[in-house]
């Protein structure tokens, strides 16, 4: 990637690339020593030299809740995201293809910034009538306020980049536009969609205003129970540590897995190729 | 008995109008070129016939039908675009055959169709490939192949091979036309090249701002060019015009001095003549004594092989075009003095409005 011919400026190239490595996997590896330190060093972050144990791993994989948080947090970030991109993508379609809706595009944005105290209250007052407190059904239903703005925002882009004489060919060919979009423009956007999918499963993953208001035991997802760890008697630091290496583990993965389709979408319709 | 007919088929876009009211009637079997300046309407006409394109006012009928309001895949038309519009993620195959299955066709029967479209077309040892892995003539020919797998009454072709580069473009062409004679199909051809719509048409309507100028068969319309634009329009190097002012029948005042003219002029009209470089030749290759002979300086020589394109101007500031053998124009330089003579027979008057 960098080719200096200089010896020196490669040599202080190569300084600032492990400078910066460094500064990003440093909060990593102290994350991951605090999970292995004995318990009865625990809160004592300053401490470099100490006999590991993974009885931090034993008791927070085997003896507490939260595996049951992780399933929690994985089947509520997985019906989101197939919802939102159930719904969508058609409407990111609609959104790419119609006219009226160009300028209209931005208003998902709207959407995205609001903030979310201002939905929690009304949430909470419906969901309480429902008797939906404490259900997975309450968390995806607030998790879709962020997540399907975000998924159909993302996939905007990708519609755009699909010529429009595709789902003319297919019109022609002798099928409705609705076979077109299923047939030809969905299979197209195929990579967009895993993209979207991914994106929209991190951002439901990693929530815990909603999780935190909405859940109790048992619908509760891996961020609150992470939070739980700072109970009356202090910060469990070694167990939360686990947790956060459990939360952020997969995060890492899906993200790299995706990162070549992120700055596309994320750019939404707003950047033309 | 027209096969293909336009009614008075108008578009507008908001308060744009794109079409003013086309009237077009073609022939089962007929080779139509739409050709014409880029905005001139030309392709809206082609989307409104394929269905795309919703239309303002007016009716259009294939084999007796009114299709007006119908889908695109109610008309049985196949188009091929610009950029092919193959599909990305199937094989060239699937691409093929993807309209039979639309039909319910049987596998078996679609499979012997498409690999008949494929061997008519060459692409019998591609149909497992991705459209990606294709160079832009396959391609072309793939979309080709989706259009007559389908045997549809129309084929509708917008701008196909402006993607193409010069030497595939002319080979493409003549596939295009061998396709044609061979499936006797109505086709529809969209093009802004007048060279591909006077090598392929059997008739040419030629179109500017949503207007039909002339429909006619390619000699119509580079010998008997009906307006202004349409002998502007046709011929390379263009034609060229002649500012004057009739001065009694079949006499016109101009740059050049009196010109008499074969067409009747009334006096104090205001008039163009034009005329093609190939029949503005030099004096001393031959004098004639019914035309007038023009002395003009030559301000540019280009060879092109054989022959050269000469810029000429006129001392009133005129410029000229002519299209002469090299040889007779290889001894003069620019700045040197030349006569012109001018072919009366070849002339044009066009009424200035």
């Amino acid at each position: 990637m960098f080719s200096f011919r200089n010896p020196i400026s490669r040599a202080f190239a190569t300084l600032a690339l492990l400078l910066a490595v460094f500064a990003v996997l440093f909060p990593f590896v102290w994350v991951f020593m605090e999970s292995i330190k004995p318990a009865s060093l625990g809160g004592r972050p300053d401490l470099w030299v100490f006999s590991p144990t993974w009885e931090n791993w034993n008791e927070v994989t085997l003896n507490s809740d939260v595996p049951f948080n992780i399933l929690n947090s994985f089947a509520i970030a997985l019906v989101t995201v197939l919802i939102s991109l159930l719904c969508g993508a058609p409407a990111a379609y609609a959104f790419s293809r119609f006219r009226g809706f160009e300028s209209a595009r931005y208003s998902i944005l709207a959407a995205e910034m609001m903030p979310p105290a201002i939905l929690i209250l009304p949430f909470f007052l419906v969901l309480y009538h429902l008797k939906l407190i404490d259900s997975q059904i309450g968390v995806i239903a607030a998790h879709l306020t962020f997540v399907l703005p975000v998924v159909t925002w993302f996939l905007i882009g990708f519609f755009d980049e699909v010529p429009r004489d595709l789902e003319n060919q297919a019109m022609i060919d002798g099928y409705t536009r609705f076979q077109a979009f299923y047939k030809v423009i969905l299979p197209a956007v195929r990579p967009g969609l895993g993209a979207a999918g991914v994106f929209g499963f991190v951002l439901s993953w990693n929530d815990l205003f909603y999780a935190l208001l909405l859940t109790g035991n048992e619908s509760r997802t891996l961020p609150v129970a992470i939070a739980g760890y700072w109970t009356f008697r202090g910060v469990e630091l070694g167990k939360m540590a686990v947790a956060i290496l459990i939360a952020v583990i997969p995060v890492l993965a899906l993200s790299h897995s995706i990162q070549k389709h992120l700055i596309r979408g994320i750019g939404g319709g707003a950047v033309k190729y | 008995m027209s096969y293909v007919r336009l009614e008075k088929l108008r578009k507008s876009f908001g308060s744009l109008d794109i079409l003013h009211g086309i009237d077009l009637e073609i022939a089962r079997s007929e080779f139509l070129v739409l050709l014409g300046p880029s905005g001139c309407g030309k392709s809206t006409s082609l989307r409104m016939l394929a269905g795309l394109e919703t239309v303002s006012s007016g009716r259009i009928f294939i084999d007796g039908r009114d299709v007006t309001g119908l889908e695109p895949r109610e008309r049985d038309i196949a188009m091929v675009f610009q950029n092919y519009a193959l599909y990305p993620t199937m094989t060239v195959g699937q691409n093929i055959g993807f309209g039979l299955k639309a039909k319910k066709m049987p596998a078996d029967q679609i499979k012997k169709k498409v690999d008949e479209a494929a061997k008519l077309l060459n692409l019998s040892h591609l149909l497992d490939r991705k459209p990606g892995a294709l160079s832009g003539g396959q391609q072309q020919r793939v979309a080709i192949g989706r259009a007559i797998v389908r045997q549809p009454k129309v084929f509708l072709f917008d701008e196909p091979l402006s993607n193409l580069d010069a030497k595939l473009r002319v080979e493409m062409r003549a596939e295009i036309l061998r396709l044609h004679n061979e499936l006797q199909a109505t086709t529809i051809y969209v093009t802004h090249d007048q060279e591909e719509a006077m090598t392929m048409a059997d008739r040419i309507v030629v179109m500017k701002d949503g207007l039909i100028e002339q429909v006619g068969t390619p000699e119509d319309i580079y010998f008997r060019p009906a307006t202004r634009m349409v002998a502007g329009f046709i011929g390379s190097p263009a034609m060229n015009f002649i500012a004057g002012t009739g001065a009694g029948p079949c006499r016109i005042d101009s740059a050049l001095g009196a010109l008499k003219v074969d067409a009747a002029v009334r006096e104090g009209q205001a008039v163009e003549i034009g005329i093609r470089p190939d029949n503005v030749t030099l004096a001393q290759s031959g004098y004639d004594g019914d035309n007038p002979v023009v002395p003009m300086t030559v301000k540019l020589v280009e060879l092109l092989g054989p022959r050269a394109i000469v810029s000429l101007e006129h001392a009133s500031g005129q410029a000229i075009t002519a299209v002469v053998p090299y040889a007779d124009i290889s001894s003069f330089r620019t700045g040197s003095q030349v006569d012109i003579m001018l072919a009366v027979e070849a002339m044009h008057v066009f009424p200035v409005s």
